[in-house]
């Protein structure tokens, strides 16, 4: 990070652990000073360990071992109160855990037939409206939505065609939500296409092909109207979709940007100011980026279709922690400016971004 | 030979000389005078006046002006005294060249200190500019450091605080609900308590409801809203699938596998390739306009190959070679006339450097190589050599495994290899 601006935001590192096994994501626990870190122990069973963050060091609070490798985690489909943690493992099991009595999952499901790669939750921790709910993208393809209170069955499934050859999938987020009934969820696949399916009306409503595989996609708030999604890509791009508009046939306006030449692992808005978005490389960097709307949203094409304007995005600092991709990345809702990142070289690290009031 | 100065005057103090010494005619500059500690000279060809001095002087002290046709000089005495002359009466010839000698040794010696001084001083000061940069930048360093850390401990003070007001929250939640909770049991103790009094019969059902909440309240308070919430929350959605593509492949594999570089590879090969002109324009200068150009040339040896023409399509392929020896098709075609004729070591010579020039191999050219194999094979066959073609032949089929044609052959010879193991 430059000196010349100590105007801007600046990405200290607070705290980092090193852990024995390979860290696959890392959550904070909602209403709390307490993170989760999910991932897979060099004998090939799954870890769950949760921390506290207490003075300048992060405390050990409990450590949990399941049988299959754990990959990803999340938080969105519970209560306030229950905070369960849904989480997909390496054999492609949804399971849903209570923490404070981790033996038995309270929802169990074999739900894909090769690993769950990404999972997101709806409807759950006080924001948004509608039934909480869960969606999983798997290797095998297919992308499920998933009711705690329905066991076995999905509630949606988007699944290729008969005869098409699978793509990996390999994001899942969901959005729309701000009323009972409405809802999408988008899925980025290892071709590069990005697809954005309906739930409410239950159909394929936009999809488009960023050339390179999509490692990530969100959108900047679940619970609104659509208004911006963020995918990133392999070959360190990402693209801003301003989801306000879309065109019949032109579909969303976006940007580009191209970062580095590595992989931009994630992409995680804060939860504070929507508009604030920070990737993580491949070459164990955090970039933090701020995007400037245009000064009209929207115009009308030669036919007097209405279509999309795209913004620009700025770089407000960055940061390179390791030499180790950031696979994983997770602001806290509570404390603005904490997150937390998980790297492939084994560690954890707790970093505070400040200045985020004066950007 | 110089023309001697010899009208000057002089004067003296105790400590001084003062010596004036017209130069009519001539631009006097600093260069043309030399002075040591006893010896003054100025030579401004073809003009020239040297003394010995009586006595020694503080040469780098004294001064010469020079003004319009005159120099006047003020030197000072090494050693207080009144000199008897200007100059040392008894100066012979030798004396004379020594002092000279001397003189102008000196000079240099003094020179050359002066400039190692000099370069002494200069090195200090360079160093005493790089220590002072370096100090400074230390500072900045050193200050940004500490705005980060005083940053850092901010953060961390109020990261504990956070956290402690959470903690207090949370204790002051449980007790609110706990209070709230008995409250709550209280009432409904108290409406049961009414309600049984009015009536007993007819309150078996409302009672049994109002027992309901008194159950869950045994500590987890979370009942009560788990239960409210309940009630706003829509149904589970009816399960439905959504039937997908996926795009199909624009570059024959997906960017992450593509082989963009190649195939990139390929066209600027074949646009260098058109660009090449060998040599040896002399000799072609007599023919026509078109003939020198090679592609209407391989269409004609392509025609007259198609009329069974082998021996002129050969010539057509042999001249438009040596005006651009790097495309492909050329020797590629010229194969194939050279298997119609059965020049089979020629026929293989030519697939090969037509293979050689179809490299990196891309869809683009694809069918080329295919021939080019086929061809080659179909040689190495003629020749009896029925190793050598089947490896070409599977080379072609790998290439385009649907074309039975090549399939067949290559069990064809097959069998020959085998047939012929089996005979020896």
């Amino acid at each position: 990070s430059s000196s010349g601006g100590l105007e801007r935001p600046q990405l200290v590192a607070h705290v980092q652990r090193a852990l024995n096994y390979t860290l696959f994501d890392c959550k904070w626990v909602p209403r709390s000073a307490r993170l989760l870190c999910l991932g897979s122990a060099a004998r090939g069973t799954g870890v769950l360990q949760l921390y506290e963050l207490r003075g300048g060091r992060l405390a050990l609070l409990r450590e949990i071992e399941k049988a299959k490798p754990i990959k990803c985690g999340t938080f969105g489909a519970t209560s306030l109160q229950q905070r369960y943690l849904a989480t997909g493992d390496f054999g492609g099991n949804l399971n849903i855990w209570n923490l404070e009595a981790p033996e038995i999952p309270v929802y169990s499901v074999k739900g894909h037939k090769e690993i769950i790669n990404s999972i997101d939750g709806v409807g759950g921790l006080g924001i948004g409206e509608g039934a909480p709910e869960i969606v999983t993208g798997s290797r095998d393809g297919t992308v499920k939505v998933w009711d705690p209170r329905q066991k076995d069955t999905p509630v949606a499934n988007m699944e290729p065609v008969q005869g098409e050859s699978k793509r990996d999938c390999w994001t899942v987020a969901f959005g729309n939500a701000y009323n009972q009934e409405e809802r999408v969820v988008c899925a980025g696949y290892d071709n590069g296409d990005i697809k954005l399916f309906d739930l409410k009306t239950m159909s394929l409503r936009w999809e488009t092909n960023i050339k390179n595989g999509v490692c990530s996609v969100e959108f900047d708030r679940k619970d609104v109207n659509m208004n911006k999604l963020v995918a990133t890509s392999l070959e360190g791009k990402f693209h801003v979709f301003d989801m306000r508009t879309q065109h019949p046939t032109k579909g969303f306006a976006s940007l580009s940007e191209k970062v580095q030449k590595s992989t931009i692992w994630q992409v995680r808005h804060l939860p504070q100011n929507r508009d604030i978005f920070m990737t993580s490389g491949g070459a164990g960097s955090l970039h933090l980026w701020k995007y400037e709307y245009p000064a009209q949203r929207s115009k009308k094409d030669s036919e007097g279709a209405e279509m999309g304007v795209a913004g620009s995005v700025s770089l407000l600092q960055n940061v390179t922690l390791s030499t180790q991709p950031i696979s994983s990345l997770d602001w806290s809702p509570d404390k603005k400016g904490l997150c937390v990142c998980g790297a492939f070289d084994q560690t954890v690290r707790v970093l505070i971004v400040t200045k985020l009031n004066k950007v | 030979m110089p023309v001697w100065l010899r009208e000057y005057s002089w004067r003296q103090s105790g400590s001084a000389v003062y010596l004036s010494l017209p130069v009519r005619g001539v631009r006097v500059t600093p260069a043309n005078i030399f002075c040591t500690d006893q010896y003054l000279k100025v030579s401004i060809p073809p003009f020239l006046f040297e003394a010995i001095l009586y006595a020694p002087i503080d040469d780098t002290n004294s001064t010469a002006k020079i003004g319009n046709g005159i120099i006047f000089f003020t030197l000072y005495k090494k050693e207080v005294a009144m000199w008897d002359s200007l100059t040392l009466a008894n100066a012979n010839k030798e004396k004379l060249q020594y002092l000279r000698e001397n003189a102008i040794l000196k000079a240099h010696e003094k020179a050359k200190e002066e400039t190692e001084a000099k370069k002494v001083t200069k090195q200090e000061h360079k160093k005493y500019a790089l220590e002072a940069t370096m100090k400074l930048e230390e500072a900045e360093r050193k200050r940004i450091e500490d705005l980060k850390e005083k940053e850092r401990q901010k953060v961390t003070k109020e990261l504990e605080l956070w956290k402690k007001q959470q903690k207090d929250a949370e204790k002051q939640k449980r007790v609110q609900k706990e209070g709230e909770l008995h409250q709550e049991v209280e009432k409904l103790k108290e409406k049961k308590k009414e309600k049984m009094n009015k009536t007993r019969i007819a309150n078996e059902g409302t009672s049994k409801t109002s027992l309901k909440p008194t159950k869950g309240c045994h500590g987890s308070y979370s009942m009560f809203s788990e239960n409210l919430k309940e009630e706003q929350l829509p149904a589970p959605r009816s399960t439905a699938t959504i039937k997908i593509n996926f795009t199909s492949r624009v570059f024959p594999t997906a960017l992450r596998e593509s082989r963009v570089a190649e195939e990139e590879e390929w066209l600027r090969k074949q646009a260098e390739a058109r660009r090449t002109v060998s040599a040896d324009l002399s000799e072609l200068e007599d023919l026509k306009e078109e003939e020198k150009n090679p592609d209407w040339l391989k269409d004609k040896g392509n025609k007259m190959f198609a009329t069974g023409n082998y021996l002129a399509a050969v010539n057509a392929y042999n001249l438009a070679v040596r005006l651009n020896n790097k495309l492909p098709l050329l020797y590629l075609n010229r194969a194939a006339c050279h298997l119609k004729l059965r020049n089979l070591h020629k026929a293989i010579e030519d697939s090969s450097k037509a293979l050689e020039l179809l490299t990196p191999p891309v869809p683009d050219n694809e069918n080329a190589r295919v021939k080019a194999y086929v061809r080659r094979g179909t040689a190495f066959c003629q020749l009896e050599l029925y190793t050598e073609g089947l490896q070409d032949y599977e080379a072609a089929l790998k290439i385009d495994p649907k074309n039975k044609t090549i399939e067949r052959d290559a069990e064809k010879i097959r069998h020959l290899i085998q047939g012929t193991t089996q005979d020896s």
